[in-house]
């Protein structure tokens, strides 16, 4: 059991857990995300790719693929977001029950990409809220996951109301952290490349 | 070339009326009129003197800012037909000129079925009316858009038509814009004894494979009849050719048939070769083959892990996918890329082989016999299967040449064409391999097809490996991107060559030229005009997927739902290869 969540703490009693019913949801909600089976071009090859036995992202929960957006709690934006597909990715979303994330998988999704041309919507977050970016083109399957745990990370320290009687309301979230900063030390140590001509 | 069919023309409709235009490429080419080309199209389609028997494409250009038109008669907007002729393994153009801002056309659907789905991209794209066609609207384009994409008027970046915004109510409005009317589309709500349904298939739904969306007309479970929406996946793929210089077009092509790689690669750098004239060397022409092969084999197993997955069969797809994943070892060894790797060049690849390469590629190949093998015990000799395939989907030859199929499609309903056979193109004449055909037709036939071409394929890699010749890896031609740089430090010319072929790229040489390979899904064509600067004029993208999916009304009517899905399945199409 994966109980390093904030919160969730085994105690000296064996399989005995101790947490705060809030720390309890959110570490379950962390490891139950179930992706909609939904896909907008390349990217979605990749995502499929990752749910198969080398990449496996039942490892962090979510193996359960639904393809209704009723049943879903992740929508994974992969791939182009065309103009002609924009008010259906729009209508999709909003079918979704909350709690609901979005994981936006590729360049295309993120920004337009390589596609600044009249029928792409250049970044999906023109209208959706996005949770995580994903940068490739396509994303690798391993940076796919990679986005994955980040979102689970964000969904564990996420706090929302019980109910809509008990405690303060309103979803608070966690500061969108930048990889990019945050990797950059460890990058910056890789002073020596591979050469292409071996393997 | 044999320009007899241009000679067999000008005897039947006159000297006057048929004016023969030279080519790149050696494509017999001849311009008419309007008023002659439904006779001259349907007397070649029944041409005595061989037939062609398919319309293989359909496409216009928009001449108005051309400048080298040499030897053409004046046009505002041409159209270009491409027919195909098995018995001659020859291909003709027909072009007929228009003027005016937006000219019109007699539609030409009579003569070819095909010519439908056709004539209504030309319409969305060019605003060039046919007159008499069934079903004048647009195919790609949502049905709010303004405007033609493709004419140059029109602007090509998103980023120059303002920001995109999309309130609820907007979203709402679009929707009920792409509401299905059955009324538009001649088809009754009710018949004599009860109500037909109106069952809504797509675009998000896990059979589609993608964005694309079938309405299907259902008496009980019986389908009468199937509309396909298609347009969901439009990415503007020609309109960026004309807007990217003739080497950085290049990852465009890969992201044509996602799953095919380098397969895409090929028909452009090929048609970019064969209008400036240049010739690769031998060590090039056998890694494309051998890259090209892979993919092949990796777009296949995609197909055939998907295909089993429809119908119900889970855990072959995970199965193949895992052989894929070995396949794409090799190609991140050689490339660096996995799905888009976008590694050939114009004029050779973009770096020789890493050391090593043959004990991965020999691994892979003894690795995949073992595997199809264990597929054929699992898929292929599986009562289940054959219970949800044979039978369903059958396309007859003569149909499947009406329609426009190719590939493994239209190897599966008999008849034997592969490009790389019949034509063969950059050095698939060095190797020895089997054309596999099926003989009914339907889905399991085109399945058969699919798994015989992997062994194929297999066999072709093998020959590689045994016998990969030793030299360059790009041609020294000046036009081969991006130059060679050995010597540029030494004389001035080729430094100057250099700098100007890594920035502004390479400028081809007015000229049209179309090159069709053997695509993993059928026949891959570009037909490139230049207009003698380092951008395409005109680029149009000829795919295998436009032209069977628009087959699917044809092959599921009086058949039921999850028949649909069988013959979905069983196409092998991708969506940014149908709307581009």
């Amino acid at each position: 059991m994966h109980a390093e969540s904030a919160g969730v703490r085994a105690s000296t009693y064996g399989d005995l857990y101790l947490a705060r019913r809030a720390d309890l949801l959110a570490w379950s909600r962390k490891y139950s995300i179930w992706p909609f089976n939904f896909g907008l071009s390349c990217c979605y090859v990749e995502m499929a790719t990752s749910i198969t036995s080398k990449y496996d992202i039942a490892r962090f929960g979510s193996e359960i693929i639904r393809g209704s957006p009723r049943e879903a709690d992740l929508m994974v934006v992969a791939g182009t977001v065309f103009v002609k597909m924009a008010p259906l990715v729009l209508h999709m979303y909003e079918q979704m029950m909350e709690p609901r994330w979005v994981i936006c998988m590729g360049s295309c999704a993120g920004s337009g990409g390589m596609y600044d041309i009249y029928s792409v919507v250049q970044g999906v977050d023109t209208f959706l809220p996005v949770d995580v970016y994903v940068q490739g083109c396509p994303p690798s399957p391993d940076a796919f996951i990679r986005g994955l745990v980040l979102l689970g990370e964000a969904v564990a320290s996420e706090k929302r109301p019980l109910s809509w009687l008990v405690g303060p309301q309103g979803v608070v979230r966690s500061a969108k952290p930048s990889l990019r900063d945050a990797m950059r030390p460890e990058r910056q140590k890789q002073t020596d490349l591979r050469s292409p001509d071996g393997l | 070339m044999d320009q007899g069919v241009l000679r067999e023309l000008a005897d039947r409709f006159g000297q006057a009326a048929v004016l023969a235009q030279p080519t790149r490429d050696g494509i017999p080419t001849a311009w008419v009129s309007s008023e002659l080309l439904a006779a001259v199209l349907r007397y070649l389609k029944s041409s005595p003197k061989g037939a062609y028997p398919m319309l293989w494409d359909i496409t216009a250009i928009d001449e108005r800012t051309r400048v080298h038109r040499e030897g053409q008669p004046p046009s505002d907007f041409t159209v270009v037909y491409h027919l195909l002729s098995l018995e001659r393994n020859e291909d003709v153009r027909i072009k007929v000129a228009l003027s005016g801002e937006h000219p019109s056309i007699g539609s030409v659907t009579t003569v070819y079925s095909n010519a439908d789905w056709y004539e209504r991209e030309v319409w969305d794209m060019f605003g060039i009316t046919f007159d008499g066609h069934p079903h004048p609207f647009r195919i790609l384009m949502p049905p709010w858009w303004e405007g033609h994409p493709l004419r140059k008027e029109h602007p090509a970046r998103a980023t120059e038509m303002g920001p995109f915004q999309m309130s609820s109510e907007d979203a709402a409005r679009m929707l009920s814009m792409m509401e299905f009317r059955p009324e538009d589309w001649g088809m009754k709500r009710e018949s004599q004894e009860h109500e037909f349904m109106f069952l809504n298939f797509g675009p998000q739904h896990p059979s589609t494979h993608g964005v694309l969306r079938f309405v299907t007309q259902l008496d009980g479970e019986e389908i009468v009849d199937v509309v396909p929406e298609i347009g969901f996946h439009h990415r503007g793929a020609e309109k960026m050719g004309e807007r990217q210089s003739w080497h950085t077009y290049i990852p465009y092509t890969d992201r044509i048939d996602y799953l095919g790689g380098v397969l895409n690669n090929f028909p452009y750098v090929l048609a970019v070769e064969t209008l400036a004239g240049i010739t690769v060397p031998d060590r090039a022409k056998v890694i494309r083959i051998m890259m090209a092969e892979i993919f092949r084999i990796i777009s296949h197993l995609v197909y055939f892990g998907t295909f089993t997955a429809d119908i119900g069969q889970m855990s072959m797809v995970f199965w193949m996918f895992t052989d894929r994943e070995r396949a794409f070892d090799i190609v991140e060894a050689v490339t660096g890329g996995r799905m888009h790797p976008a590694w050939f060049r114009i004029g050779g690849v973009a770096q020789d082989l890493p050391s090593g390469w043959d004990t991965m590629v020999r691994d892979f190949c003894a690795y995949m016999h073992k595997r199809l093998r264990d597929y054929d015990a699992s898929v292929m000799k599986n009562r289940m299967v054959k219970a949800r395939m044979v039978g369903i989907g059958t396309v007859s030859a003569q149909e499947a040449l009406e329609w426009g199929a190719t590939g493994p499609f239209l190897r599966g309903s008999g008849v034997s064409y592969d490009i790389r056979k019949n034509r063969p193109y950059g050095g698939y004449d060095m190797f020895q391999f089997d054309v596999p055909t099926a003989a009914h037709g339907d889905s399991y036939d085109r399945l058969a097809v699919h798994v015989e071409e992997m062994h194929q394929s297999l066999r072709i890699i093998e020959q590689c490996l045994a016998g990969m010749p030793a030299g360059p890896y790009k041609s020294d031609h000046p036009l081969a991107t991006p130059p060679r740089k050995e010597r540029t430090m030494h004389d001035i010319e080729t430094l100057i060559n250099h700098f100007l072929g890594v920035s502004w790229g390479p400028v081809i040489p007015p000229g049209e030229a179309t090159f069709v390979t053997e695509g993993s899904k059928g026949n891959h064509g570009y037909y490139l005009v230049s207009d003698g600067g380092t951008m395409s004029y005109r680029t149009r993208i000829r795919t295998p997927s436009f032209a069977h999916i628009q087959m699917v009304p044809m092959m599921s009517r009086g058949l039921t739902v999850p028949d649909l899905v069988t013959i979905l399945g069983s196409i092998d199409y991708v969506l940014a290869d149908l709307d581009r």
